[in-house]
């Protein structure tokens, strides 16, 4: 079934949204068909945009964050490179429901920002 | 050409080679490096010198030779005979631009070493919901933190992860950190 929901996700123009109609079902009255032409021709592209902005508008939440201690010992280019990093995998719960992740490193001094940031961030949380 | 000018087009060869190869300067290329510094030298001759140069600077980054191991390395290269060996004069270039040039090349090596996306930037608000839109299990409101993360790859292009987390996260992401930095207080205490 074609909605005009997904016909604003998919950026149809009216030609297609009608043809994909006619398609489905041969039953479409040609006046019927015609309405929703000059519907979509003024309406779709109003409701592809408004669509985008809820994209943006929606963001992941972050449930759980997992990480690692890792030391790089060494590699191709340098015998020794004595390197400690963080490792962090964050748990994200996207407006659709579903569970993505996302992964990166951090120097320690990188992660000792990071967590000045987050205790920063947990002290306005608390005043709010 | 004088003694101080052989140097000084080595060192600028030696500059060239780690601009190229650690430092991410791919425009600095062989052909702009001979013209520059080597006019004189046939393509075929400069290859040689430049393969050479180049050879020593990597063992000499593999290894993070200090001083004294320096020494001995650029020792060893000048009593080789033939094409392999190298003059004092060359041998001087190197050790003085090792010395300038050692912490700089290591940053280098350590960042390209590093294959996941890194963390470039952290920016965060809070704000104070009204009203949640995620339906009846959501909560009622209140403060919420707003992320954006930036992260990347070297050389390539940021991305930017935003994410919203409330209060409870926060405080759980921080039992996490406080975890994370005990370990590494062991692992550096113990090093």
């Amino acid at each position: 079934m074609l909605t005009f929901r997904s016909a604003g996700k998919s950026n149809l123009s009216a030609g297609d949204l009608v043809s994909k109609l006619e398609e489905g079902c041969t039953k479409w009255p040609k006046a019927s068909l015609q309405v929703v032409h000059k519907l979509w021709t003024e309406q779709g592209p109003l409701v592809h945009s408004q669509q985008e902005v809820q994209a943006l508008l929606s963001i992941g939440q972050l449930v759980d964050m997992q990480w690692k201690l890792g030391m790089a010992v060494s590699s191709d280019t340098c015998r020794s490179l004595n390197s400690p990093f963080v490792s962090v995998l964050l748990k994200i719960v996207e407006p659709s429901g579903q569970i993505s992740q996302k992964s990166f490193e951090m120097t320690i001094p990188q992660f000792q920002n990071f967590h000045k940031q987050f205790k920063e961030m947990a002290a306005v949380l608390e005043t709010v | 050409m004088s003694d101080i000018d052989a140097a000084k087009s080595l060192t600028g060869l030696l500059n060239g080679i780690a601009q190229k190869a650690y430092h991410n300067h791919g425009e600095v290329t062989e052909d702009l490096l001979r013209t520059e510094l080597y006019p004189v030298l046939s393509p075929e001759d400069f290859h040689a010198l430049h393969d050479k140069m180049r050879g020593l600077l990597k063992s000499i980054a593999m290894a993070d030779m200090d001083p004294g191991q320096l020494e001995a390395f650029l020792t060893a290269q000048m009593k080789r005979q033939g094409s392999g060996g190298m003059s004092e004069g060359q041998a001087s270039a190197l050790s003085r631009f090792w010395r300038s040039q050692r912490a700089r090349v290591r940053e280098s090596l350590l960042a390209q070493s590093r294959w996941e996306p890194g963390l470039r930037g952290l920016a965060w608000r809070v704000d104070l919901q009204t009203s949640s839109g995620r339906g009846p299990e959501a909560a009622p409101g209140g403060p919420v933190a707003l992320l954006e993360l930036e992260l990347g790859r070297p050389s390539q292009d940021s991305e930017y992860v935003r994410l919203e987390c409330d209060e409870a996260t926060v405080n759980q992401v921080l039992k996490k950190m406080a975890d994370i930095q005990r370990s590494i207080d062991t692992v550096v205490h113990r090093s």
